[in-house]
């Protein structure tokens, strides 16, 4: 995904420059510029950025005015602060607000590039993780009490949201101009996301002080009732209309506990070895390690796991909304039962 | 120790192997192509590691990698190979090289015999 860099200074010529001195970067990040911080304020509001980089000393809203914005209202955008008029009081009040980087005009545009891109590269240090559930990545989070911020997209509606956790609690939240206790209750009602890791926090003020199965629960029980209010009246006359379309579309999704034994049935027959197959939570943490592990090494999506446990029967695990569990007997003919599966 | 795992690391596809102690501290690992960062700078292996519970192999099957673990006396041998080498055929090197696994875990020199790369 190319990330988006907003960069804001009152001088054209050195917002111009800076942008054609980062074309050649554009399969990672693309640049937007904002003429002073009021400009820069609105263009956050409508898109997702990644990083900012402003400049100190500008007309209507200043560098320092737009850092403090910034960690109010996005405290997970890294802001880079350029000016010609360095002084170590400026540097210090510029780190004080929470800037990660500090650079002194005249600079070379390729040094920028790089603290730029090391900047963009933090944001998912900590592993990525796609198609994944709430549930999941809160099991990970949890487990390993992690100090973190989990950026997230939703696969159903492409909305973006930020999770903020410290030393495993969750601290804040922020989607859609939502935060807080009401953007997490949105973020957890997504049933799929994308998540990348960045392994820190900076919000250091807690905004969410409810447990997080509590938020859950909550996220779920508004969703229902969002479900609810949003179901049309069907009006009598367009019921055969309906009904007629249904027929003409494909027949839905199944399930993916009889899609598995299905494939299973029509490739490998009776001599498959299946005893039992369900689907189960349990799992969520294993599969979310090892979609870490294969994420550190490039290897892509995880498709599934097969493990010999030393008992009677073998598992095999295959990731999705829940896990599905396969459990096979020692007859299973395991390699040609894998490639089967992974396809 | 590369000796060891000579006949594995030779196999078409096969990119790298890495052992763990039971504990998920690195015992050995060598890769036939670098990575972009170091296995050990990643705190999480040892939990990786502990997820397993013991389980005695595992494959790991993404979609452009995979992975054949093998618990040993010491602790778990992770192969990483492509998605189109015999899985079947790796096992059988493994069963190969745990005997002499078996045999560093006896000997008291054993820790020393295996360099970090």
């Amino acid at each position: 995904m190319i990330k988006k860099v907003l960069i804001v200074d009152d001088d054209q010529e050195m917002l111009l420059s800076l942008k054609e001195g980062f074309e050649k970067y554009n399969a990672t990040f693309s640049v937007l510029m904002a003429g002073d911080g009021l400009v820069a304020t609105e263009k956050l509001k409508q898109e997702t950025i990644s990083l900012v980089i402003t400049d100190l000393r500008m007309p209507r809203m200043d560098g320092f005015a737009l850092l403090s914005e910034i960690m109010e209202q996005y405290p997970e955008i890294p802001v880079i602060i350029m000016t010609g008029y360095s002084t170590p009081e400026m540097e210090r009040l510029a780190q004080k607000g929470s800037a990660v980087g500090y650079v002194e005009k005249p600079f070379m545009i390729d040094d920028l590039a790089k603290q730029v891109l090391a900047t963009l590269r933090k944001e998912s240090e900590g592993g990525t993780l796609h198609s994944v559930s709430s549930g999941m990545f809160l099991q990970l989070i949890e487990m390993e009490q992690k100090t973190c911020t989990i950026r997230l997209l939703d696969k159903t509606s492409g909305k973006e949201g930020v999770l903020f956790f410290c030393d495993g609690e969750l601290f804040d939240a922020r989607t859609a101009g939502l935060k807080g206790e009401a953007a997490a209750y949105k973020i957890f009602s997504w049933d799929e996301v994308n998540l990348s890791i960045q392994n820190e926090c900076r919000q250091k003020e807690q905004k969410v002080h409810r447990d997080i199965n509590a938020i859950l629960l909550e996220a779920m029980r508004l969703k229902d009732e969002a479900g609810e209010a949003e179901e049309p009246e069907v009006v009598e006359e367009e019921i055969e209309e309906i009904e007629e379309l249904s027929e003409e579309l494909e027949p839905e999704t199944p399930d993916p506990l009889i899609r598995i034994q299905t494939k299973l049935k029509e490739e490998v027959g009776e001599r498959c070895g299946l005893e039992d197959i369900y689907q189960d939570n349990s799992w969520d943490g294993f599969m979310a390690q090892t979609s870490r592990m294969g994420a550190f090494f490039g290897a892509g999506k995880l498709k599934l796991i097969y493990l010999d446990r030393a008992e009677p029967n073998d598992l095999i695990l295959v990731p999705g909304y829940k896990t599905s569990v396969l459990l096979v007997n020692s007859k299973c003919p395991r390699d040609r039962i894998i490639t089967i599966l992974s396809e | 120790m590369k000796k060891l795992f000579n006949d594995i690391l030779n196999m078409e596809g096969v990119d790298g192997i890495i052992l763990f102690s039971f504990k998920g501290e690195l015992i050995y690992k060598l890769f036939l192509s670098p990575l972009p960062e170091e296995p050990e700078n990643k705190g999480w292996w040892g939990l990786f590691i502990r997820s397993l519970n013991g389980v005695r192999e595992a494959d790991l099957i993404f979609e452009k990698s995979k992975f054949y673990i093998r618990k040993t006396e010491i602790g778990y041998l992770i192969i990483l190979m492509g998605i189109f080498v015999p899985t079947a055929m790796v096992r059988l090197n493994c069963d190969m090289v745990l005997p002499a696994l078996k045999r560093m875990k006896i000997s008291k020199k054993g820790k020393s015999i295996f360099k970090k790369k």
